[in-house]
C-alpha cells in the first residue's frame, strides 16, 4: 500500500508545517487513532504523581539528578497537605494562638503590662495564609530552578507506562515516564455518621479556616492532629473536650508517662478529656452537634453538645481516581500500596512514597523516601532508617519523641534502664518561666544504647533532632553525656537526662 | 587532644567516624518486604508480575541474583541485542506496545486525500 510507505516521521513533520487548519484536521485524527495520540507523548524519565512533600522532594531530587521529570498535582498549589493545609498552617495559627495566650494570662509576673487584647481572627487567618503561599511559590521556584516540569491537573494511570492527565485548565495531556512515583498522600478519615462539611463537622483542614471562634468544641480523637488543633481554638476560648477510645492521649507511639505528663498540663489549659470513651452516634442536623458517648467497654450513655465538631480518627491513603485498577496495583486492608525495600510496587517501575505507602504518615518521613526513591534509580541504593524518626506533638509544651517508648520495650521483655531531668532543674527554662516537662532517655541496660528518647517540655520539637542523630548512630547514654552543651540552653537539660540514665545529673 | 585521648582510654565511645559515605559494596535487588510493612511480607503477585513480564529481560530470571533482580546488571552487560547471524526477529513476538499499530481506514483515506477525507 502506498500509505505504508510513507514513513511516520514525515507525516508528523507534515503536519507540524503545515497551516493551522491542517492542524486542526491532526487533532481531529489524534482523537480518532491512538498512533497520532501517543507519537505526541513525551517520555520523562520520572513522572511523579503528587506534589505533596513526597513529591515534590522526589521531583526536585531527581532534576539535580539530572532526570527529565514531571510532577503532576491537581490541588493548583505544591506542598501537599503539609504545606497547604496540615503541618504548616496549623504551626502558624498554633505559635500565634500561644502568643496571644501567654500575653492573656502570663505576662504580670514578666513585669509587662498590657491593655486590652483583642483577637482578629480574620488577621490571624491572613498571616497564615502569607505563610503557606510563601512556601509554597517557593517550592515552585525550586522546581523551575532544578528543571522539573510541573504540570496542574489530575492524573491518572492508563497503562504502566502512561499517565493521562485532566488539565486544572481545561483540556488532557498524556505523559510518559520511564519511572512512575505515587506520590498522592492521605485524606481524613471519616467519622461514620457524620458528614464533613468543614463548617461545623471540620476535618483538620476545616479546623484551620474556622471563620469565627466557637464557643464549644468536640474533637473526636486525641491524637497529635486533634491535640493540636484543640489546642489553637482552646486558647481562642473555645471550650473544647477531646474524646479518646484509647487510655492515652497522643496515640500509641507516646511513653505513657509523657502522655499523662502532657494531658495534666493541657487540662491545666484548659481542655477538657475523655479517654476510653467511644462515640456512638452524632447528630448534626440542627445548629448544636449532639455527640452520644460511651465508656469504650460499654457503660453509661453521655450526650455532648458542641458548635463544631473535629473528626480527627487518623487519616487513610488517596489514591482515588489514579486508575489503579488499570494496572493492576496492590493495596492492602488498610488502602496502602505494598512495596518492596526500593518502594517498587510488584511493577518495578512504578514506585510508592509518603503517607500513601507503609511507615508513619510524617512529611519529614515522605521527605526522606522521596529521596532515597530517586536514589534507587540514579544510585542503585538508597536510605531511610525507620527505628528513627522522630515524631513531634506542637502543642505548649511540645512533646518530642523518636525510637522505643517504656511500654514498647516492657512488651518485648528488653531490659532497659531510665534517666530523666526535668525542665524545673534547668536554668534557661527557669529564666524563661517556662519549667514544665521532662526530658526522658531509654537506654539497654547492658550496653548503655540509646533505645528511644522523649520530651515534654519547651522546644522540645528541636531537641529532638539530637535524639535522633544519637539514635542514628547508635550511640551511648554516655556519649551524649560527655558531649559539651552550651549553658544556659535548654539543651543541657537533654544531656543531663543522658547522665542520668548511665550515672547521676548533676543538677537534680 | 590529650584529655580526650586519655578519657577514651577508659571509655570506647560507641559513635565513632566511619569515614565518607559509600553504598555498599554487593547490592542485592531482589524484592523483600518493605521494613515499615506491618506483615513483613511481599503478596505473591510481585513474583508473579515477573514471571509474567516479557519485556524486561533481566525481571525474569537470567540473573545471578535470582528473581525479580532489576537493575542488579547495566544493559550492556546483558550482552548485545543485534541478532545472530541468519536469526530474524518478528515484531509481533515483542511486547504490544513495540508492535505495528493497525491503520484504520481512516488513517489510509486522511493520508491519499492528503486530510480532504477529514472534512
Amino acid at each position: 500500500m502506498l500509505s505504508r510507505a510513507i514513513p511516520r516521521s514525515v507525516l508528523r513533520s507534515t503536519a507540524a508545517s503545515s497551516s493551522s487548519s491542517f492542524r486542526a484536521s491532526n487533532i481531529y485524527l489524534g482523537r480518532q487513532s491512538r498512533r497520532w495520540y501517543a507519537s505526541e507523548a513525551e517520555e520523562k524519565d520520572l513522572v511523579i504523581v503528587g506534589g505533596g512533600v513526597a513529591g515534590y522532594v522526589a521531583a526536585i531530587k531527581a532534576g539535580q539528578s539530572g532526570l527529565k521529570v514531571a510532577c503532576i498535582e491537581k490541588r493548583g498549589t505544591l506542598g501537599g497537605t503539609c504545606l497547604n493545609v496540615g503541618c504548616i498552617p496549623s504551626k502558624s495559627l498554633l505559635n500565634n494562638s500561644h502568643l496571644l495566650h501567654t500575653i492573656q494570662h502570663d505576662t504580670k509576673n514578666r513585669g509587662i503590662e498590657v491593655g486590652d487584647i483583642k483577637l482578629n481572627l480574620d488577621v490571624m487567618m491572613k498571616a497564615k495564609d502569607t505563610s503557606v503561599q510563601g512556601l509554597t511559590k517557593g517550592v515552585e521556584f525550586l522546581f523551575k530552578k532544578n528543571n522539573v516540569e510541573y504540570i496542574k491537573g489530575t492524573g491518572a494511570f492508563k497503562d504502566e507506562h502512561t499517565i493521562a492527565v485532566n488539565l486544572n485548565d481545561g483540556g488532557e495531556t498524556e505523559v510518559k515516564g520511564k519511572n512512575i512515583f505515587i506520590a498522592t498522600g492521605s485524606e481524613s478519615t471519616p467519622f461514620p455518621g457524620l458528614t464533613i462539611n468543614e463548617e461545623n463537622v471540620i476535618t483538620s483542614t476545616g479546623a484551620i479556616a474556622l471563620k469565627k471562634v466557637p464557643k464549644k468544641m468536640v474533637v473526636i480523637g486525641g491524637g497529635i492532629i486533634g491535640l493540636e488543633m484543640g489546642s489553637v481554638w482552646s486558647r481562642l476560648g473555645s471550650e473544647v473536650t477531646v474524646v479518646e477510645f484509647l487510655g492515652q492521649i497522643g496515640g500509641p507511639g507516646m511513653d505513657q508517662e509523657i502522655s499523662k505528663q502532657i494531658q495534666k498540663m493541657l487540662a491545666k489549659q484548659g481542655m477538657k478529656f475523655k479517654l476510653n470513651t467511644k462515640v456512638t452516634k452524632g447528630d448534626a442536623s440542627a445548629e448544636s452537634i449532639k455527640i452520644n458517648v460511651e465508656a469504650a467497654k460499654g457503660g453509661k450513655e453521655e450526650l455532648l453538645d458542641a458548635d463544631v465538631v473535629l473528626v480527627a480518627i487518623g487519616r487513610r491513603p488517596y489514591t482515588a481516581g489514579l486508575g489503579l485498577e488499570n494496572i493492576g496495583l496492590d493495596v492492602d486492608e488498610r488502602g496502602r500500596l505494598v512495596i518492596d525495600q526500593e518502594y517498587r510496587t510488584k511493577i518495578p517501575h512504578i514506585r510508592a512514597i509518603g503517607d500513601v505507602t507503609f511507615g508513619p504518615m510524617l512529611a519529614h518521613k515522605a521527605e526522606e523516601e522521596g529521596v532515597a526513591a530517586v536514589e534507587f534509580i540514579t544510585k542503585n541504593y538508597g536510605h531511610v532508617n525507620y527505628n528513627a524518626i522522630p515524631s513531634v506533638m506542637y502543642t505548649h509544651p511540645e512533646v518530642a519523641w523518636v525510637g522505643q517508648n517504656e511500654q514498647e520495650l516492657k512488651a518485648q521483655g528488653v531490659k532497659y534502664k531510665i534517666g530523666s531531668f526535668p525542665f524545673s532543674a534547668n536554668s534557661r527554662a527557669k529564666t524563661n518561666l517556662d519549667t514544665e516537662g521532662m526530658v526522658k532517655f531509654i537506654t539497654d541496660a547492658e550496653t548503655d544504647r540509646i533505645l528511644g528518647v522523649h520530651i515534654v517540655g519547651p522546644n522540645a520539637g528541636e531537641m529532638i533532632a539530637e535524639g535522633t542523630l544519637a539514635l542514628e548512630y547508635g550511640a551511648s547514654a554516655e556519649d551524649v553525656g560527655r558531649t559539651s552543651h552550651a549553658h544556659p540552653t535548654l539543651s543541657e537539660a537533654f544531656k543531663e537526662a543522658a547522665m542520668a540514665a548511665y550515672g547521676k545529673a548533676i543538677h537534680y | 587532644m590529650r584529655a580526650t585521648l586519655r578519657l577514651l582510654q577508659h571509655r570506647q565511645p560507641m559513635i565513632k567516624f566511619v569515614g565518607k559515605h559509600t553504598p555498599p559494596a554487593k547490592l542485592d535487588h531482589t524484592p523483600v518486604a518493605h521494613p515499615a510493612s506491618p506483615t513483613h511480607t511481599l503478596p505473591n503477585s510481585f513474583a508473579q508480575y515477573r514471571q509474567k513480564a516479557q519485556q524486561h529481560g533481566p525481571l525474569n530470571g537470567g540473573s545471578k541474583l535470582g528473581l525479580g533482580a532489576i537493575g542488579s546488571h547495566s544493559g550492556h552487560s546483558l550482552g548485545s541485542v543485534e541478532p545472530k547471524k541468519g536469526e530474524y526477529f518478528d515484531r509481533d513476538e515483542l511486547p504490544r506496545r513495540f508492535r505495528r499499530t493497525p491503520w484504520t481506514t481512516a488513517e489510509i483515506e486522511a493520508v491519499e486525500s492528503g486530510g480532504a477525507s477529514m472534512f
